[in-house]
């Protein structure tokens, strides 16, 4: 409604018309009803937590001198045997596998990566048609939306299933060792990096994308020199800081495939040799602090 | 959409190239290592009755009900274990943030020894603690939320804090200005700049969480893991896809949902 209605035709006008609807305001906090709502949820989820079958928990007394045990076991008391961290033989040992775990997710940061740039190209929608597209025909555009839908399929598919899974799963097919704990651990990474690296690619400035497309650039080229340049920086971020997950996820991995750490843990913990799980826990996490390091050095170098 | 966050495009050529052998040079190793495993690793007959039953999953009405007990234990284990972590990371964060401290020092002492407890913490996988908290407590519920909950708690507390710290100052200073105390600063300043930026990472370890839940088959807990090691176990692969099929439909519900609630409460 702009000035008010000056003549009696003009007033007539206005009631005949239909009072205008009131803005749409929306509460500003309905916060409450989402805060209430959770906390059912938790209340719903605690009850079926604890209607599962288990042993009784123990009481906090009993869980205070288990744990207390458990640590003194770890520092090698009341043990026959002399504690591992004192066999040269051991600590040899734990050092090869070490490196197998780093071998380990080295190789399946490197799959994954592989796997995800080829194909973020097809999974970003600021590639896949869009202004500057017009010389596709429209069945070909869509198939690329197809193809796009597939690949972001492909990817929601892999990252949802969790590595240990996948580890289950690649045990059935390929022999246990390094090699199948990688791809268990790559196939999972590599819905991760595609989903991630996809949304990177989403951002990246369009402006370049057009000026190359408008010089007859095609797909291919469109990608090498006008995404990949302003998203390689972030991508090799996201691959270090994903290698970091990978790196500590590797021992659960190699705990089912029967390899490096992983595989020594579940051997120590059935014999219950408790000072080598806890030269192999120190290991694990020696290991995941170096990689942490690893990996901020070489982002800062990757800016 | 987050707006294009522009890079400098530089020629550093030999920066890239130093870069490129890092990340290339270990890569090619650790192919090199493995190819000797590649030979005679023959799963062929295996991977065709997997593929195979992909065409063919198991939906017989008593299965399916098996399915939706396994997902809604996996649900529910993920729900109370960040419960757990959210009491946990919360306080944490406020701890190793130092938003609440005023003087120096001790915001020195807080800072870097709740880091320290924190990286420890985080540093090993939920399902290495599944196994040393089942020494401690036996095999029962509660070990799974706490396995849970702990490295989630401390990995929450880390970010959070983080994301406390990284919003805008200025209004920060307009508030301390006025004679706002860390608690008020906190309240009316952090919290309301880094309400979406929490509530998104929040809802993301939620998702992640069901991931870990439903692998808590690894110590031997109920939920959608153990029902594909049985499954596998019986080698029945249709039952298997069903229930990865499960897992990728309450993983994407969960997704769905945090983006949905957050669109109509947050932003």
């Amino acid at each position: 409604m702009s000035a008010p209605p000056t003549s009696d035709a003009e007033l007539a006008q206005a009631r005949a018309l239909p009072p205008p609807a009131p803005p749409v305001v929306r509460p500003p906090v309905r916060g409450r009803t989402v805060v209430l709502g959770l906390l059912a949820l938790t209340a719903v989820a605690w009850t079926l937590v604890l209607s599962q079958a288990g042993t009784p928990v123990p009481r906090l007394a009993e869980v205070g001198e288990r744990a207390l045990g458990l640590l003194t076991a770890f520092a090698g008391a009341g043990q026959d045997a002399p504690p591992a961290y004192t066999d040269p033989e051991r600590l040899r040992l734990v050092g090869r596998l070490a490196v197998d775990t780093v071998v380990m997710s080295v190789l399946a940061t490197g799959l994954a990566a592989v796997g995800a740039l080829l194909t973020v190209g097809l999974a970003a929608r600021s590639l896949a048609g869009g202004p500057g597209a017009d010389r596709w025909d429209a069945t070909r555009r869509l198939l690329r939306r197809l193809l796009l839908v597939c690949v972001r399929a492909l990817h929601v598919l892999t990252r949802s299933v969790p590595e240990v899974v996948w580890a289950l799963l690649v045990v059935f097919l390929v022999r246990p060792g390094i090699l199948a704990g990688a791809l268990a651990l790559a196939v999972h990474e590599f819905g991760v990096l595609g989903r991630l690296g996809s949304d990177l690619v989403d951002d990246v400035d369009r402006g370049p994308l057009r000026s190359l497309r408008a010089a007859g650039a095609g797909k291919a080229a469109t990608l090498t020199y006008g995404v990949l340049p302003q998203a390689l920086p972030q991508l090799i971020t996201l691959l270090l800081y994903r290698w970091e997950v990978t790196v500590r996820a590797s021992v659960v991995v190699g705990f089912l495939t029967g390899a490096g750490l992983g595989y020594q843990l579940r051997l120590d913990l059935s014999f219950r040799r408790w000072t080598d799980v806890a030269l192999v826990l120190l290991a694990y996490i020696a290991l995941v602090w170096a990689a942490d390091a690893t990996s901020s050095v070489l982002r800062r170098l990757a800016r | 959409m987050t707006a294009p966050v522009l890079v400098p495009v530089r020629p550093r050529p030999g920066r890239r190239s130093l870069l490129a052998a890092l990340l290339g040079v270990p890569f090619a190793l650790s192919l090199a290592v493995v190819a000797g495993e590649l030979a005679g690793s023959g799963g062929a007959a295996a991977a065709r009755s997997l593929l195979v039953s992909v065409l063919r999953p198991e939906l017989s009405p008593a299965f399916l009900v098996t399915t939706a007990e396994a997902t809604a234990v996996t649900a529910a284990y993920a729900v109370a274990g960040m419960s757990v972590a959210v009491l946990l990371g919360v306080p944490g964060a406020l701890l190793v943030s130092g938003v609440l401290t005023r003087r120096p020092v001790t915001r020195a002492v807080t800072v870097t020894g709740g880091r320290g407890l924190l990286a420890l913490l985080r540093s090993m996988h939920e399902l290495v603690w599944a196994l040393l908290l089942l020494t401690v407590l036996g095999l029962n519920p509660v070990t799974g939320v706490l396995a849970i909950g702990i490295p989630y708690g401390a990995t929450i507390a880390r970010v959070l804090g983080d994301r406390l710290l990284d919003v805008p100052q200025a209004p920060l200073d307009a508030l301390r200005a006025v004679g706002a105390s860390p608690a008020q600063v906190l309240l009316h300043g952090r919290v309301p700049l880094a309400a979406a930026s929490l509530v998104t990472y929040l809802a993301y370890r939620l998702e992640c969480a069901v991931r870990t839940a439903a692998v808590l088959s690894f110590i031997g807990l109920g939920g959608i893991g153990f029902q594909i090691e049985i499954a596998l176990a019986d080698l029945r692969f249709e039952r298997v896809w069903t229930l990865l099929a499960a897992l990728v439909l309450l993983v994407v519900t969960v997704d769905r949902s945090s983006v949905r609630i957050r669109a109509r409460y947050i932003v």
